[in-house]
């Protein structure tokens, strides 16, 4: 016989849940208004010293093992890690209300992130080695992202050019966007899983500009794309998995995948990077301190710590993505010497083909039109 | 059919036992809280926020905006949506054909190793979906073991491929949900009264014919629930498709991934969420229709 049914519930009983379904509804979110310092005070000045363990919020395998060790070593606190896998997925363990103590937000994150007053405000005469950065790579002193570099140091920087296997389609492109209309290639050329990407490889082939969310340009990009689709084999940012199993021949690709790849292919000859005279996206990583961090004072000692040259030659020679500090360039040559246009130059700053943040409005016209590139 | 089904728990007196009634209502308590917290208001959450908006740092907020509701009407959706549609009901029917042999021979010729041999094919399903689907689509690559064994024996060239197609899509999403198809047949199979098989060879009926009419409709409903059990996670998957498919067969949850994580438009992404629930909840509402006839006949 089976166990007794319950009484049936009392109205009182279906509004009571009816009106916890909803507290829990609105306490679990974030999406309502909130007041400024809601995630604490991104003014106050940072008390550099070692105030705790480092709570660390980064993409996988960012930082070489041994950079942290020393750094363990030497302030005797622990590096507590956690990886993120998009700026989205980041974004919402911010909002969340979880807290850590350094991140590594994109230039466009950055900005949004500082606008919203969730970064502290970083005091660069308190970095012992900051000169290297912003006294040689100009651009950062004042970036678009964030007025004075006041909430962020750069980390890496990277651009976005094409791919390809010269064992399978020859070892000369043209230089161009137009490659990928390549008919050697023909149904074996993918594109990153990116919107931001593929449309400014469009703007770009174009001679339009790459965060465009011009009604009549984002027509334009989406006609040829579609153009480019039927000569497609997919959306995919695996770059390296592609070229490496040979389901790519061609691929739209990000530098620091081009680098690693050399590390791990059998035979690196085959493979080609090249970056498109029309102009190549470029991009770069921050170091930035959470305004509700709980240890900011040892967060400001692991940036400089990490900006010590030999610190950053063995990161740079980890991760294999070039780093804006003087001095370390010839290591990051060395590194990509087949591949030479993975290099990031002041001069490639200076073209400042980065991804800007729109208006409302505007994400949702290029959010349209990647909808339509993607879904045909 | 079914005449083993229980006939439903008849309603205990009131009064009778005042105590043991509170008893179940204590332990519902927490399976209630737990359901409400995360099922109903996660519901709840999605359904308001499809009215919300984005704010400048790409975070939802809540509002009373219908343009994301308006934005279903592009043309773009209806396709996509139709095609999950199309290959999750082939994934099912696929499920079904590969399944039924499965269950069927595990349930009346397992013996001893039916519970062995039940636990072959669940136990690899405890690994990670998204590393399964990994390791299938490395196997499905255009240098993997498949095709260079195919093209070593002539029956494929150089141009063939499986990945990007919608043959891989649909492989994947076979793969990925066909023990949701197994379990419950073998459930139906194991409890099915085998002397109806007897019964139904005595009255002169061939191998195929008491199959037909004996086995199949008694296991009906065994196939009905891993119907369902298939088709809902197929429909809203968007690893397949984007580990396995090309430009051309970006399925629904791909779209609806892309506005969450893409776009950042959380309000877009959730209103397509309640979209594709919508379509899912009348296909739903056909299967219980069924059952509940299903069930009145058997309690008739």
């Amino acid at each position: 016989m089976s166990p007794e049914a319950p009484p049936p519930p009392t109205r009182r009983a279906v509004l009571a849940g009816a009106a916890a379904t909803l507290g829990l509804t609105l306490a679990g979110c974030g999406f309502l208004p909130e007041d400024r310092n809601a995630f604490g005070d991104p003014d106050k000045p940072i008390d550099v010293k070692a105030d705790g363990d480092l709570v660390y919020f980064n993409w996988a395998d960012f930082v070489s093992p041994a950079v942290f060790d020393g750094f363990e070593k030497e302030y005797r606190v622990k590096v507590i890690q956690s990886n993120f896998d998009s700026m989205e997925g980041m974004a919402a363990k911010l909002n969340a209300g979880n807290r850590y103590d350094i991140i590594f937000p994109t230039a466009k994150w950055a900005q949004r992130l500082a606008a919203g007053r969730r970064l502290r405000r970083i005091d660069h005469s308190r970095l012992t080695h900051a000169d290297a950065v912003f006294g040689r790579y100009h651009y950062f002193a004042d970036p678009w992202y964030d007025r004075h570099s006041a909430h962020t140091v750069p980390f890496t920087m990277y651009k976005t050019g094409i791919g390809w296997r010269k064992d399978r389609i020859g070892d000369d492109l043209a230089g161009s966007w137009n490659d990928l209309w390549n008919d050697r290639a023909r149904g074996k050329v993918f594109v990153l899983d990116d919107r931001d990407e593929v449309l400014a490889m469009a703007a770009l082939k174009l001679g339009l500009g790459i965060g465009t969310s011009e009604r009549h340009d984002l027509d334009r990009i989406t006609a040829t794309l579609q153009d480019l689709r039927p000569r497609l084999r997919g959306f995919s940012s695996d770059s390296y998995n592609n070229l490496l199993n040979g389901n790519a021949v061609m691929t739209q690709a990000w530098s620091g995948d081009m680098a690693a790849m050399l590390g791990q292919a059998k035979d690196p000859s085959v493979l080609g990077f090249e970056v498109a005279r029309e102009g190549a996206p470029i991009n770069s990583d921050c170091y930035a301190i959470p305004a509700n961090a709980r240890h900011p004072g040892t967060a400001m000692l692991f940036i400089d710590y990490m900006l010590r040259p030999a610190n950053v030659r063995k990161n740079i020679e980890y991760i294999g993505y070039p780093m804006p500090v003087g001095g370390s360039e010839d290591v990051y040559a060395s590194i990509v010497k087949p591949f030479p246009q993975c290099l990031v130059t002041p001069d490639d700053l200076k073209a400042d083909l980065f991804f800007r943040n729109t208006s409302p409005k505007g994400e949702q016209a290029r959010d349209t039109a990647w909808t339509h590139v993607k879904a045909g | 059919m079914a005449q083993r089904t229980p006939s439903a728990p008849s309603r205990p007196q009131r009064g009778s036992s005042a105590s043991g009634a509170r008893l179940w209502t204590w332990l519902m308590l927490p399976g209630t809280l737990w359901m409400t917290g995360f099922l109903i208001a996660s519901l709840v959450l999605v359904a308001t926020l499809a009215l919300g908006t984005t704010d400048p740092l790409g975070n939802p907020r809540f509002g009373l905006n219908f343009s994301n509701i308006t934005a279903l009407a592009d043309p773009a959706y209806r396709i996509v949506l139709l095609r999950s549609l199309g290959y999750a009901l082939i994934a099912c029917v696929i499920c079904l054909l590969v399944a039924y042999p499965v269950s069927y021979a595990i349930a009346l010729h397992g013996g001893r190793f039916k519970n062995l041999l039940i636990a072959a094919i669940v136990v690899p399903f405890f690994a990670n979906y998204l590393v399964r689907m990994y390791g299938w689509s490395v196997v499905l690559s255009d240098g993997g073991p498949l095709l260079r064994t195919l093209r070593a024996v002539g029956l494929a060239d150089g141009n063939t491929k499986i990945l990007q197609s919608g043959v891989g899509v649909v492989a994947g999403l076979v793969y990925g949900f066909v023990v949701f198809m197994i379990i419950p047949l073998y459930a139906a199979l194991e409890r099915m009264d085998l002397s109806l098989i007897e019964a139904g060879r005595d009255l002169y009926g061939g191998p195929l014919r008491t199959f037909l009419f004996v086995t199949l409709p008694a296991t009906r409903q065994g196939a009905a629930a891993g119907a369902v059990l298939v088709f809902l996670p197929a429909m809203g998957d968007f690893v397949s498709a984007q580990l396995m498919g090309g430009p051309d067969q970006i399925m629904i949850g791909n779209l609806i991934q892309d506005k969450f994580f893409e776009g950042q438009n959380w309000p877009l992404g959730s209103a397509l969420t309640m979209l594709m629930m919508a379509v899912l909840f009348i296909g739903m509402l056909g299967y219980l229709r069924r059952t509940r006839k299903d069930e009145a006949e058997a309690t008739q």
